[in-house]
């Protein structure tokens, strides 16, 4: 395989006293989405603010396309479009002056990228950035980050403050930037976002990475819970020793069962009776954790 | 304008910086029209007569005599209240260099394009010196065109000299400003801490020359360097200009040394 775009080998960070991230161990490749998924306080922004060298590793280190983070951060920079998560740009600048500096200090510049992408998300780039709201500022952010053609995109938390017509937008940026070759490394906290973006996903918790994985493939093994109306009163150990079950709860003629992985067992025995009506309620991210745990507890 | 960090700094200073200017200009320029009016110059003679040796010297440094423009000048303007002008633009300006731009969050996207933090920081810095420069270039004039006014003859070059050595103390106590705003981040320690040691400094300078025990420490004060070799009646020593410059340098260089290694949490 060609050579990662990000690798991080047993990146920490604490402040202090406080744990940011524990030993990472991350690789993003070219040409791919990588979603960095973690409830809040999980990370994410340490471990994004460490890939740019903002702050320092405690511990451990990061590679930018073969260049240490804290050697050559400067040169790997060049190649990297940033958003930061909570979002603060030069309010007395327009967006067009905000282009131009930034276009100044790379030394680089695509002025029509820049007006397409401007167009793309129907942003008026000659109005003052401090009379913008808060979704158009980020905008205008997004604009800076892949005006100037990336090889890597890093976005803290992009959505933020998008309606979801304009992140439908992003994403197709995102899919076109992928197409040409270029990588872009996303943080979430939203699993839908991530799963209609993302070809991999990271997952964090704690400042630890818990898996990294093809999104489909976490959401096959994932939990999901499936509710049954039948027309006549179903025990709960009809399903009980089925694969991948791993609750049952009977009350009367409703049935709720947890399966982890393949339904096709449990939809088989439910198809041996009358089924009035049956409800199957996606993973949530906490539910991928659960699973994810419990596979860790499993293994241990 | 919007070409480079210090291109940035002026377009975000300029405004300020044109009416800063025009006060700088004009609070000399009123003071040298006052001096023909022989009366205020013979009744502060009789005042700094009825004076103390002591606290006179507080006020005028020895040597210079205040019936002569420039001694006037040095007594009401460049004890105190021209480095006072200066700094008032010079530390705020460098505190809110690198700190100014972390407190309001703008740091991350600044730092995170492809260039060095030093050479950030040297672009706003320049624009401190470039600020510096043009008040000093207006304090000048306005003393010019005041004596022109009034017909008072003036040795501009002495004058100069002066106004040059107060430019170089502001701008080494902007150094400092500069460097803290760099290590800690905080623009109100880094606007606190050099005016706190820049009144320390005037006052081991002029105490210093009252008081024994002080007298070794007046070197360590950049006030001495400033005003002690009388500027007004001998004209510009380079050494004294050569320290206030190196220690300007030095504070700038530190604080870049600083801001490399700065571990930016928020
Ligand atoms: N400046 C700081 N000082 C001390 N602790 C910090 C600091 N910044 C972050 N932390 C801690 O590091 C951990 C990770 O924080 P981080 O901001 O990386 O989380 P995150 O995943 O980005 O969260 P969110 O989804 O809320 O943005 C948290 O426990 C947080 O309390
Ligand atoms: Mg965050």
């Amino acid at each position: 395989m060609s050579q990662p775009v990000i690798r991080t080998l047993d990146l920490t960070k604490w402040y202090g006293r406080n744990r940011g991230v524990e030993g990472l161990d991350l690789e993003v490749g070219p040409g791919e989405i990588v979603g960095y998924l973690g409830p809040n306080g999980a990370g994410k922004t340490t471990t994004i603010r460490l890939l740019l060298g903002l702050i320092r590793p405690t511990r451990g280190s990061a590679e930018l396309f073969g260049l240490d983070v804290r050697r050559r951060g400067t040169e790997a920079r060049r190649r990297v479009g940033y958003l930061p998560g909570g979002l603060r740009l030069y309010e007395s600048l327009s967006g067009r002056e905000l282009l131009d500096y930034f276009g100044s200090l790379r030394g680089q510049r695509d002025r029509a990228l820049e007006a397409r992408l401007a167009d793309r998300l129907d942003l008026d780039l000659t109005r003052e950035i401090r009379t913008l709201s808060h979704g158009t500022k980020q905008k205008v952010g997004l604009v800076a980050a892949l005006g100037a053609a990336p090889d890597l995109l890093i976005l803290d938390e992009p959505t933020t403050g998008l309606d979801p017509l304009v992140q439908l937008t992003l994403f197709e940026l995102l899919a076109e930037v992928r197409a040409e070759g270029r990588s872009v490394f996303l943080s979430s906290h939203v699993l839908p976002e991530a799963e209609r973006a993302c070809d991999r996903v990271a997952f964090i918790r704690e400042g630890r990475l818990v898996a990294v994985e093809g999104i489909a493939a976490f959401k096959a093994r994932a939990v999901r819970q499936i509710s049954f109306e039948f027309a006549e009163a179903v025990p709960a150990d009809a399903f009980a020793g089925l694969p991948g079950v791993t609750a049952v709860r009977a009350d009367g003629t409703s049935v709720t069962c947890s399966v982890a992985g393949p339904v096709d067992a449990v939809a088989k025995e439910a198809a041996r009776h009358t089924v009035l009506s049956l409800a199957s309620a996606e993973p949530s991210l906490e539910d991928l954790f659960l699973a994810q745990y419990r596979e860790a507890a499993d293994a241990a | 304008m919007l070409r480079s960090v210090f291109g940035k700094s002026v377009h975000d200073l300029w405004r300020a910086l044109v009416a800063w200017t025009l006060f700088t200009a004009v609070w000399p320029a009123f003071y040298i029209s006052l001096y023909p009016s022989i009366g205020a110059v013979e009744e502060m003679q009789q005042l700094l007569d009825a004076m103390p040796p002591a606290i006179r010297s507080v006020f005028v440094s020895e040597g210079l005599d205040i019936a002569s423009p420039e001694g006037y000048l040095n007594m009401e303007l460049f004890a105190f209240v021209l480095p006072l002008l200066l700094m008032a633009w010079a530390i705020p300006v460098a505190a809110g260099a690198t700190a100014g731009e972390e407190e309001r969050g703008t740091l991350d996207l600044l730092l995170a394009l492809p260039i060095r933090r030093s050479r950030v920081l040297a672009g706003k810095a320049a624009a401190m010196v470039w600020g510096t420069a043009v008040l000093c270039a207006g304090a000048l004039a306005g003393l010019a065109i005041g004596a022109a006014a009034v017909g008072v003859g003036l040795d501009l070059g002495k004058v100069g000299a002066g106004v040059a050595l107060a430019g170089l103390l502001a701008l080494a106590f902007g150094g400092l400003a500069l460097l803290i705003g760099a290590l800690w981040g905080r623009r109100m320690v880094a606007i606190a801490v050099p005016f706190a040691l820049a009144v320390a400094a005037f006052l081991v300078n002029t105490l210093g020359a009252l008081v024994d025990w002080l007298d070794p420490w007046r070197p360590a004060s950049p006030f001495y360097h400033y005003i002690a070799g009388d500027p007004l009646s001998r004209g510009l020593d380079p050494w004294s200009a050569v320290v206030l410059a190196c220690g300007a340098v030095a504070a700038a260089v530190l604080a870049a040394v600083a801001f490399e290694r700065r571990d930016l949490v928020a």
